[in-house]
């Protein structure tokens, strides 16, 4: 199994949903889209094999995969409509309060170039509420940011690793974000991104503004930031129109694709296993 | 061979003698050419039958006086006994000043001429056969379409014809013959008769199993009905030949681009010849038959369609004798009714060509909206118990229409005796479809990675319904039952049929006709294959390696550590625990074997 579908817990909550348990979860037969993507769905730079099948969040994503050369391409939807299929209401939407709130962050290899100070000055002029700030394991484990935000008044947090190499895979993570969304009446971000669209369907009003902080020597193959901007405006802004924001979370995260247990598991491979999961 | 067995055979010359026309393979009671002819044919009427006709369509004329107009003499002796007069010789041979109410020429006119004698040319055999038709008396000719589908599908080109009867090949190139249905008419209107109707020939010219009526063909291009005959006719009519192209997949494309009639492999028309004064009223032609079809087990005889007034009826044909009854006959898991087809035919979509398309089209909403109708419209017709019986039990893709979000069994006439697990006639459907969608080399939504079984398990899904493998085999089960019991065969080859059924693979060609396409597409798709696993070999070969790599590392540090200072004090200090714990187990296992042979006598 590509050790990506291990990230965010992903393949633990596909086991999960198809009845496998919380052990370590089977091979995957082909590569689970691991986040909110503009491209084929799969990450660039990553070794793939060819026609190993790609399992994606939407149909949107499909069309492009196929465009750029990309077989067996098969819609799933994401990892987090499952959990939110396992876990309907868990915890009670009682009482939502505040903003959670994500700065965008690159991954390990990626630097960041932005100012913290000049977003957290935004968000404190902007937000209504309390604000919970959500960093990624490695700006999180970067004191100097933390203390930035904690200094700010904002609850800071961190969902978990996501694993690399198999190792180190919180596989709660997914679960952990859930129950953080679910506290908050809204969910923020500098950038549009998957907990963007993870918070709108877990029931958050969504937000999108700040300096997207762009990547050093980001991508530039599927046109970057200025095209999301360019192909989701309705989603960018300090307030935007709900209903069309659920109507495009809907679609990107594709919940109506979501496969029965027995579906998946001929989807992912795991209809005929040979291996025990522990 | 004297005419002395047969005194009713005239010889006017022009006969052959060593020749046969009469077909080796013939349908039961004449098929629907002979249910046609039936339905023109007067009672009392004079009849000329000019060519080689299946001695079944003379048993269908019994209410009429038939002279047959033959070139072969061993024919005219097969068929002297069952017509008034058999006249074996070219088109010359016929009595001149004799004329008919009706003229059938059903094999058309190049098997009415001769090799002996004068050649008249397709044109010259039309002229001479209408001269033989009363004023107001009716023509129902073939005519066989040189751009037929039977044509484009066919390996051969037909232009380098080999075959005995092929002393000359008449084709479009002919002038003088008609290639379309406009030229039919305009020739028949020169030659004094006037087409006042028209059916389509599937699959083949010589062996139509179908006949449509050229009117609603080009116009109801979606209809179920049509959908299902054509495919059904294509489908079994060149099942095990060689063929260019899949030509079921030809036939109803055709129908949706309008160009099912101008495709036909052969049309039937029927022209009037004008009577020296008006016209007369084309009296009865109303109640002709929008569809004749011959499918299933040979004692079902011929179903029609008819047009009344509240849309098109089936009308069940007079029924063939039947053979003797399948042994153990009441035990078969199902058979056909055709006396329950009185109804009206629903009106819809064919549901395989809904799901293909939405296939295609990636359009999974549809497929889900629609699987879920189906699948909910099937346990709405569930029993208490769950279980389904009758038509519906058997109601797959290729016999149940949609209508908007209605769903019904298009012919019913096929039942199950015994009633199905609901889940099992589920996944019978959508195995058998899947089965089609992927031998056929469609298009689809998903992943090579699946086999049959793995997506009828998802479109199980799709449909919402959480099916399992254990389901779809014994759907698997079920359908070869049923299709052993739909085709007669034996409990050998039954289980032979569902060995094979379990075994088909999606890089397989599909069952029927052997199509170069689908062949090559079936080798496409094994190549394919080929190339994913042989990229996943290298990819897992590569992660191998990097485990390895892993593994070595981590047993190199656990062999550091076990021979450090601090592992050694350790080991040491846990020792007496490691050895009483030893000990524990011995007594426990002791203790098992000694009490083991008391239970065993207590058993």
């Amino acid at each position: 199994m590509h050790h990506a579908n291990h990230f965010y817990g992903h393949a633990h909550v596909l086991a999960r949903y198809t009845g496998l348990g919380d052990g370590h979860p089977p091979r995957i037969n082909g590569y689970v889209q691991h986040g909110w993507n503009i491209g084929d769905g799969l990450a660039p730079g990553h070794p793939y094999a060819e026609r190993t099948p790609s399992l994606l969040w939407s149909e949107q994503t499909r069309r492009r995969a196929w465009s750029v050369g990309r077989r067996n391409v098969v819609v799933i939807g994401a990892p987090f409509v499952y959990l939110l299929a396992m876990r309907p209401a868990d915890p009670p939407p009682t009482k939502r309060e505040g903003t959670i709130w994500y700065p965008f962050h690159g991954w390990e290899g990626q630097h960041v170039k932005g100012d913290h100070k000049e977003l957290i000055a935004r968000i404190r002029d902007t937000e209504p509420g309390p604000v919970t700030v959500c960093l990624y394991w490695h700006e999180y484990g970067m004191r100097r940011v933390r203390r930035l935000y904690e200094n700010a008044g904002f609850r800071v947090i961190c969902h978990g690793y996501r694993g690399h190499w198999w190792r180190d895979t919180d596989p709660y993570f997914l679960d952990k974000q859930l129950t953080e969304l679910r506290r908050h009446r809204r969910v923020a971000s500098n950038r549009l991104t998957s907990a963007i669209f993870y918070g709108i369907a877990a029931g958050c009003e969504p937000a999108v503004y700040g300096d997207p902080m762009v990547l050093a020597n980001e991508d530039p193959t599927f046109g970057g930031t200025a095209r999301i901007r360019r192909q989701w405006p309705e989603l960018h802004g300090e307030q935007v129109d709900l209903p069309t924001a659920v109507r495009i979370a809907r679609s990107e995260l594709g919940t109506d694709h979501r496969c029965t247990p027995a579906e998946l598991r001929e989807l992912l491979g795991w209809a005929n296993l040979q291996e025990e999961t522990s | 061979m004297t005419t002395e067995t047969a005194p009713r055979i005239a010889l006017p010359g022009g006969e052959m003698l060593a020749w046969s026309d009469l077909p080796e393979q013939r349908l039961a009671a004449g098929g629907p050419l002979a249910a046609l002819a039936a339905r023109i044919v007067p009672a009392g009427a004079r009849v000329l039958l000019a060519g080689p006709h299946d001695p079944a369509l003379l048993d269908r004329l019994a209410h009429a006086e038939v002279t047959c107009l033959l070139r072969s003499y061993p024919d005219g002796v097969a068929l002297a006994e069952r017509a008034a007069r058999v006249v074996v010789g070219g088109p010359a041979g016929l009595p001149d000043g004799e004329r008919f109410d009706v003229v059938i020429a059903g094999a058309g006119l190049d098997a009415v001429e001769s090799v002996e004698g004068t050649r008249l040319g397709w044109g010259g055999v039309l002229d001479r056969l209408v001269a033989a038709l009363r004023p107001g008396g009716d023509l129902l000719l073939r005519l066989d379409n040189p751009l037929g589908l039977h044509r484009l599908v066919a390996a051969s080109p037909w232009y380098a014809r080999r075959d005995d009867d092929a002393w000359a090949v008449g084709g479009v190139l002919d002038t003088d013959r008609p290639a379309n249905l406009g030229q039919a008419r305009d020739r028949l209107d020169r030659a004094g008769v006037r087409v006042d109707g028209s059916w389509a020939a599937y699959p083949q010219p010589a062996a139509a199993t179908a006949l449509v009526a050229t009117g609603p063909l080009a116009e109801r291009t979606t209809s179920g009905l049509l959908d299902a005959v054509l495919h059904g006719a294509c489908a079994g009519g060149y099942a095990r030949r060689d063929v260019l192209q899949d030509p079921a997949r030809l036939a109803v494309d055709a129908l949706h681009a309008g160009r099912a009639a101008d495709l036909a492999p052969g049309w039937l028309v029927l022209a009037r010849r004008s009577a020296d004064a008006a016209a007369p009223a084309a009296a009865g032609r109303a109640e002709l038959p929008v569809a004749l079809v011959q499918t299933g087990p040979p004692d079902v005889g011929v179903v029609e369609v008819v047009d009344g007034p509240d849309g098109w009826c089936w009308r069940a044909g007079p029924a063939a004798p039947a053979g003797p009854a399948a042994p153990f006959a009441t035990r078969e898991a199902a058979y056909r009714d055709p006396a329950v087809l009185a109804g009206p035919v629903p009106a819809g979509r064919l549901l395989r060509t809904v799901l293909l398309d939405a296939c295609l089209r990636r359009d999974l909403d549809t497929l889900r909206r629609v699987l879920r109708g189906y699948a909910d419209w099937l346990t709405g017709q569930a029993r208490d118990d769950g279980r389904i019986g009758g038509a519906v039990a058997l109601a797959g893709a290729d016999n149940v229409v949609v209508a908007g979000d209605a769903f019904a069994v298009l012919d019913p006439s096929w039942q199950a005796s015994e009633p199905l697990a609901g889940d099992v006639v589920l996944a019978r459907a959508l195995w058998r479809f899947a089965a089609e969608l992927l031998t056929g080399g469609y298009a689809h939504p998903w992943t090579s990675t699946l086999d049959v079984a793995g997506v009828a398990v998802v479109l199980g899904g799709v449909a919402g319904r959480d099916l399992d493998r254990a389901t779809v085999a014994a759907a698997v089960d079920a359908e070869a039952a049923i299709t052993a019991a739909l085709h007669g065969l034996d409990a050998d080859r039954r289980g032979t049929l569902a060995t094979e059924l379990g075994a088909v693979e999606p890089t397989d060609p599909p069952v029927g006709p052997r199509s170069y396409q689908q062949l090559r597409e079936a080798w496409l798709r094994q190549r394919e294959e080929l190339t994913r696993l042989a990229a996943l070999l290298k990819w897992t070969e590569e992660l191998l390696t990097s485990r390895e790599r892993a593994l070595r590392r981590a047993d190199a540090t656990i062999n550091l550590l076990s021979g450090s200072l601090s592992y050694r004090v350790g080991r040491l200090a846990i020792t007496p625990a490691r050895l009483a714990r030893r000990g524990a187990r011995a007594a426990k296992r002791r203790a098992r074997e000694a009490l083991a042979p008391k239970q065993e006598e207590q058993q």
